[in-house]
């Protein structure tokens, strides 16, 4: 009897719960929590140098978001006397035209990121496209796309990096363009040889015999597969592009109209007595020390996700 | 094995090729002309003020208003030749200027690789033979920090301390301007001090490398049997390091050495900016901020074939030091 009202009463929750498709919606909430569970975990196989990196990182992305709340004056405007020391006006003090240092940092941080994270992701999972077409493909169109690798990584890229944006002239979308020019080659060739020995595998040859398109094995068997180590490439290139960046501003090839760090570094070291005068102390250290303070960060973190995706230490670490 | 050969000179001849093409035909797409800053007082200001018969005529005189592909073909002939023409800016040929600027270059450059490779294989070695204890750990975690750092900002930091802090070392050049010698060995001196800090700068940015490779190769090494063998014949421990291990773990290093003249030509030119070092990157420079065309193909040209030609050679003698490579 109550067997059969509990039995009922179950029936009627399930029907209950089967109108309401709460089903559904549990399961769909237990793969999102499953998912985070997947994001989470990667997070505490960092060591602590990794979780620093990844704080680093995360403190620079609010100060570029934030930029404007977090400043009191705008970047490119003269707010205060020239040359200013770090006092409660100007927090980090000003620069040679009167403009507030603190606000360049952290607007200059924007300039950095945009340049680091849109090149690594262009040519890394652009070229990392190409290469695992070139690699599913094979024949003609590998051997020729090989010899273009060969041609792009021998290629000595600062000097001819310098010339080309001195060429196309200085502006940001100019010098990603030219950034992953170079940068692609190495995710393409990696990205290709990955896939040449997954193209091998039992699996993917019984998925192909079963009738699978080359997009759907492309998309569902090798990307996911060569995925982590673009990962890892992808913020390899990412310094790699910040460093460039930085580089080619301080040379004065950079965006005029920006502040970036690399054009603080050119405008303070440009300036005539720079260095028998104090204003280094304030002018000169910000920049740099936020330039190294980041590809440190990203270093850590790079360092991190290769550990943990070398199968053979993983063995070793008992993962 | 001989196509193998076959295809190896193709890549180098394709390369060689690509960046000679670049090395045309960029420059010549490069917004404004060499004249109208060539009168200018500064670097970077443009006073016109030749009339236009004189453009034409220096145009004409340089070759400038031809169709590009006979103007190509004039740089091939003349680059086989060996003439990389004349400097617009300095007004001599662009051979004579790089010749002038090239030893600052080499002098650092050549400094740099033979400070980093001795002291990147001594603390690989003295890191190999202390692992598994504190200073190995400590050691590779400052060292791996430290090759993060691009060379550009670690010179920064370094002139920032030595040079206008500490006052230790002269702030930029290569000689005391208007000094009065009293023999070579104060000349001698005087370079030497200015030097110091790129050739620094230069070393540290490579030290890590060889490093790593020293002390990760030492360590494969010293698992070998040949090891074992050595030292139950009752050799010293300073013996079996030298003589057994680091002999054989030296083979990547030369390979490293090669490619590291590549990667420092390529940073030279930042480095010896943060410097005002008179080498060819800053040559270099000033040659794209004042558009001399031919100064900019010659020193692209230096540098990349430089750079071809070390990997080249690293290749070959790799072949030589270890017989089991077939190349």
């Amino acid at each position: 009897m109550i067997k059969d009202i509990a039995a009922s009463g179950n029936a009627g929750i399930l029907s209950f719960i089967q109108a309401l498709h709460i089903n559904s919606i549990v399961s769909s909430i237990a793969r999102t929590f499953s998912r985070f569970r997947t994001i989470a975990k990667p997070f505490s196989r960092f060591s602590t140098e990794g979780k620093i990196g990844i704080l680093g990182i995360l403190c620079i992305i609010l100060m570029a978001v934030f930029a404007p709340v977090i400043t009191i004056y705008p970047p490119q405007k003269i707010t205060g006397d020239s040359l200013e020391s770090p006092g409660p006006g100007h927090i980090l003090g000003t620069d040679e035209l009167g403009m507030d240092i603190w606000s360049q940092i952290c607007y200059g941080a924007r300039m950095s990121l945009t340049i680091g994270f849109a090149v690594a992701f262009l040519s890394g999972f652009g070229g990392g496209a190409v290469g695992i077409l070139a690699g599913y493909m094979g024949g003609r169109i590998d051997q020729g796309l090989m010899r273009i690798i060969d041609v792009t990584m021998a290629l000595p890229s600062f000097p001819l990096l310098i010339v080309i944006s001195a060429f196309l002239g200085p502006s940001i979308l100019n010098v990603i363009f030219i950034l992953v020019l170079f940068s692609w080659a190495k995710p393409a060739r990696i990205a290709r040889s990955q896939t040449l020995s997954l193209k091998q595998n039992n699996y993917i040859i019984a998925a192909r015999n079963y009738g699978a398109k080359p997009f759907y094995l492309l998309w569902r068997h090798i990307f996911p597969e060569v995925m982590p180590v673009l990962l890892v490439l992808v913020i390899g290139i990412s310094s790699h592009a910040i460093i460039a960046e930085a580089g080619l501003a301080f040379l004065g090839l950079g965006d005029p109209t920006s502040k970036s760090w690399g054009m603080m570094l050119n405008h303070a070291t440009g300036f005539r007595s720079i260095y028998f005068t104090p204003y280094w102390q304030w002018w000169l250290l910000p920049p740099l020390f936020m330039l190294i303070f980041l590809l440190l960060c990203l270093a850590f973190i790079s360092r991190d996700m290769e550990r943990i995706l070398d199968p053979k230490l993983k063995i070793k670490k008992g993962f | 094995m001989v196509k193998d050969r076959n295809s190896f000179i193709f890549r180098f001849l394709s390369t060689l090729f690509v960046i000679l093409a670049i090395n045309f035909f960029l420059p010549r797409m490069m917004p404004g002309d060499p004249f109208s800053t060539t009168s200018a007082d500064e670097v970077g200001e443009e006073i016109i003020v030749m009339t236009e018969e004189q453009r034409l005529y220096y145009m004409n005189y340089y070759g400038l208003d031809r169709p590009l592909y006979e103007q190509f073909l004039v740089y091939m002939k003349n680059l086989i030749t060996g003439d990389l023409g004349r400097s617009i800016y300095y007004k001599m040929p662009v051979s004579d200027v790089i010749m002038l600027h090239l030893p600052w270059t080499m002098l650092i450059v050549v400094g740099a690789i033979v400070i980093s490779t001795i002291s990147g294989v001594v603390l690989g070695t003295l890191s190999a033979m202390n692992r598994k204890k504190g200073s190995d750990r400590i050691m590779m975690t400052g060292m791996i920090a430290f090759a993060e750092i691009p060379s550009f900002l670690l010179g920064l930091i370094l002139l920032l301390i030595f040079s206008a802090y500490l006052r230790l070392f002269p702030l930029a050049g290569a000689i005391t301007p208007f000094a009065n010698y009293n023999g070579p060995a104060e000349q001698a001196w005087d370079i030497l001090c200015h030097a110091f800090l790129p050739v620094v700068t230069l070393s540290l940015s490579q030290l890590t490398g060889v490093y790593l490779l020293t002390r990760n190769t030492l360590i494969t090494v010293t698992t070998k049997d040949y090891i074992r063998t050595a030292r139950a014949k009752g050799l010293g421990e300073k013996t079996v390091w030298i003589r057994h291990a680091l002999r054989n773990a030296l083979l990547p290093v030369v390979t490293r050495t090669g490619f590291m003249i590549g990667i420092m030509m390529g940073g030279v030119v930042l480095v010896e900016s943060v410097f005002s070092y008179p080498g060819i990157g800053m040559t270099l420079r000033s040659a794209v901020v004042g558009r001399d065309y031919p100064l900019i193909q010659g020193i692209l040209l230096i540098i990349a074939v430089s750079i071809l030609i070390c990997n080249l050679l690293v290749d070959k003698i790799y072949g030589k030091l270890d017989p089991r490579v077939v190349i």
